[in-house]
């Protein structure tokens, strides 16, 4: 890319019109894959910034973190992708996540939006209870407690 | 620029050859979305056939008005008796039969011109987009397996793709065969009349496959053509219409690398045009900020890090005990001797007269 384009520049040109852009009445939304609020936004549109962090729930459980490699933008394939925790507790995920994406400096402005969409994403993979059985009430208890 | 960016060739099987070439000036250009739109607007009609309705249309009845008197409107009525279109009205918009209003005429402005300067320009500008990754991510394209953009294979490589399977191979092993499969995948039928009109499908575009009729060869266009979306185009022959379809920057192109090459001297060769430059040299808003120029002639900023912020801010004295004593002096003592916190009175109160008690309960 030469000196010529800059992310403020693609964000301006692509911030209206863009194939990631889901415009709603009260909003405008993004489906881009390294957004991880899913807003249209400078700060958290993945494909114009030279550094982006995308969350996404592993096959295996766990949530895989991919981030662009930085001073690769013209290699749109250049991605490192991580997955964290598919048996471990939700903390040491969240800590790996927040290390991954801000203690190393790499976004560190990231850091709530990519451990808040982990959260997200692990509270998704619990295995629901199952719901409570029934108890009769009324005439129904009465006749159940006939039968016995 | 004291060095142009350079951009690895990919061979055949989708790794880089190891050698390079050096972009070209014209991916330099600056980036108009406006510009493109515009032209493209203009060129976008000059394809069009012309077309009317018939001269005849709504005319072919002798009806004449009847005049005032006969308490009917003064449009033409047709003429005669004996079936029902008789004294029926005729000619206007508003009539049934009737002709259109202003019925459209073959000789309707159908072309536009544009300016070959501008032409050239908007051409220029595109290019520079279609070296631009995410802007072809925001136009749609599928390119996150591509190695690099702008994406150039070994034009030898090209020599055996006359085969479409061999064509639809290499685009596969560069990484262009997720953007071949979505083209091919939006194959959808047309919404309305254009289905009858020759427009019964509509897709998306896939990558253009830009080459060098000289060294390549048009023979590589047999391979490609039959291709869902995929396009040729040779680079002598730059289409604004092919590299921003619908106006919209940033289509995604494969280049032989024999066709890069030839770039510099295509633009060289036209005669009285030199490639736009940019207004600014620098477009990182950050750098721009953050650089010594800048910083250097700021005034430094007033204040503390973290500057208290006195009057402007409202405190709570309910909450903040600085503020509270500030505004109440007494508060201090009152604490202090535990009046707060002290009964109304010591010890229990009178009891209740015992009549009053038998009165309630009564």
């Amino acid at each position: 890319m030469s000196s010529n384009v800059s992310a403020d520049l693609i964000w301006e040109i692509s911030r209206n019109t863009n194939s990631y852009l889901v415009k709603r009445t009260h909003a405008q939304f993004s489906r881009d894959p390294l957004n991880l609020v899913n807003l249209n936004s400078r700060k958290y549109a993945g494909f114009v910034n030279d550094k982006a962090v995308g969350i996404a729930p592993g096959e295996k459980g766990g949530v895989v973190v991919t981030s662009k490699k930085a001073g690769s933008i013209t290699k749109p394939s250049a991605r490192a992708t991580t997955t964290y925790g598919g048996n471990k507790t939700t903390r040491k995920t969240y800590k790996n996540v927040a290390s991954q994406v801000a203690k190393s400096g790499y976004r560190p402005d990231l850091r709530q939006a990519a451990v808040a969409r982990a959260s997200a994403i692990r509270a998704s993979q619990r295995t629901p209870k199952p719901d409570q059985e029934k108890k009769l009430r009324g005439n129904a208890a009465k006749r159940a407690a006939a039968e016995n | 620029m004291a060095s142009r960016p350079t951009v690895t060739i990919i061979g055949a099987d989708g790794k880089a050859t190891g050698a390079t070439q050096v972009l070209p000036k014209v991916f330099s250009a600056p980036i108009r979305p406006d510009i493109v739109k515009h032209v493209h607007t203009g060129m976008a009609k000059n394809k069009r056939q012309p077309y009317s309705v018939s001269e005849k249309a709504g005319h072919q009845t002798s009806a004449e008005s009847w005049g005032t008197g006969r308490a009917v409107a003064r449009i033409p009525r047709v003429s005669g008796g004996g079936t029902h279109r008789a004294g029926q009205a005729a000619f206007g918009n508003m009539c049934r039969s009737g002709r259109m209003f202003a019925p459209t005429k073959i000789w309707r402005k159908w072309h536009v011109k544009v300016n070959q300067g501008q032409k050239r320009f908007a051409t220029a500008s595109a290019l520079a987009a279609s070296a631009v990754a995410p802007l072809l991510m925001a136009r749609g394209h599928q390119v996150a397996t591509v190695p690099e953009v702008p994406l150039v294979v070994d034009s030898a490589a090209f020599g055996p793709a006359q085969k479409t399977s061999v064509a639809l191979g290499l685009l596969k092993a560069v990484g262009a065969g997720a953007d071949v499969e979505k083209a091919k995948a939006s194959k959808k039928l047309r919404a309305g009349k254009g289905k009858l009109r020759g427009r019964r499908h509509r897709q998306r575009r896939g990558p253009l496959v830009v080459y060098s009729a000289e060294t390549d060869g048009k023979d590589l266009v047999k391979g490609f053509r039959n291709i869902p979306g995929v396009e040729t185009c040779p680079v002598d022959a730059l289409n604004l219409l092919q590299l921003a379809p619908g106006g919209h920057l940033g289509r995604f192109v494969v280049w032989t690398s024999s066709a890069i090459k030839e770039l510099d001297s295509v633009y060289d060769s036209k005669k009285g045009f030199f490639l736009p430059s940019n207004v600014v040299s620098q477009a990182d808003l950050t750098r721009l900020i953050n650089s010594s120029e800048i910083q250097s002639v700021l005034r430094a900023p007033k204040g503390e890090a973290r500057t208290k912020r006195g009057a402007v801010q409202k405190k709570n004295p309910l909450k903040n005990k600085q503020v509270l004593l500030r505004q109440n002096p007494y508060a201090a003592a009152y604490a202090k001797q535990g009046l707060g916190s002290q009964k109304a009175t010591e010890g229990k109160g009178k009891p209740l007269p015992e009549a009053f008690k038998q009165l309630l309960n009564e």
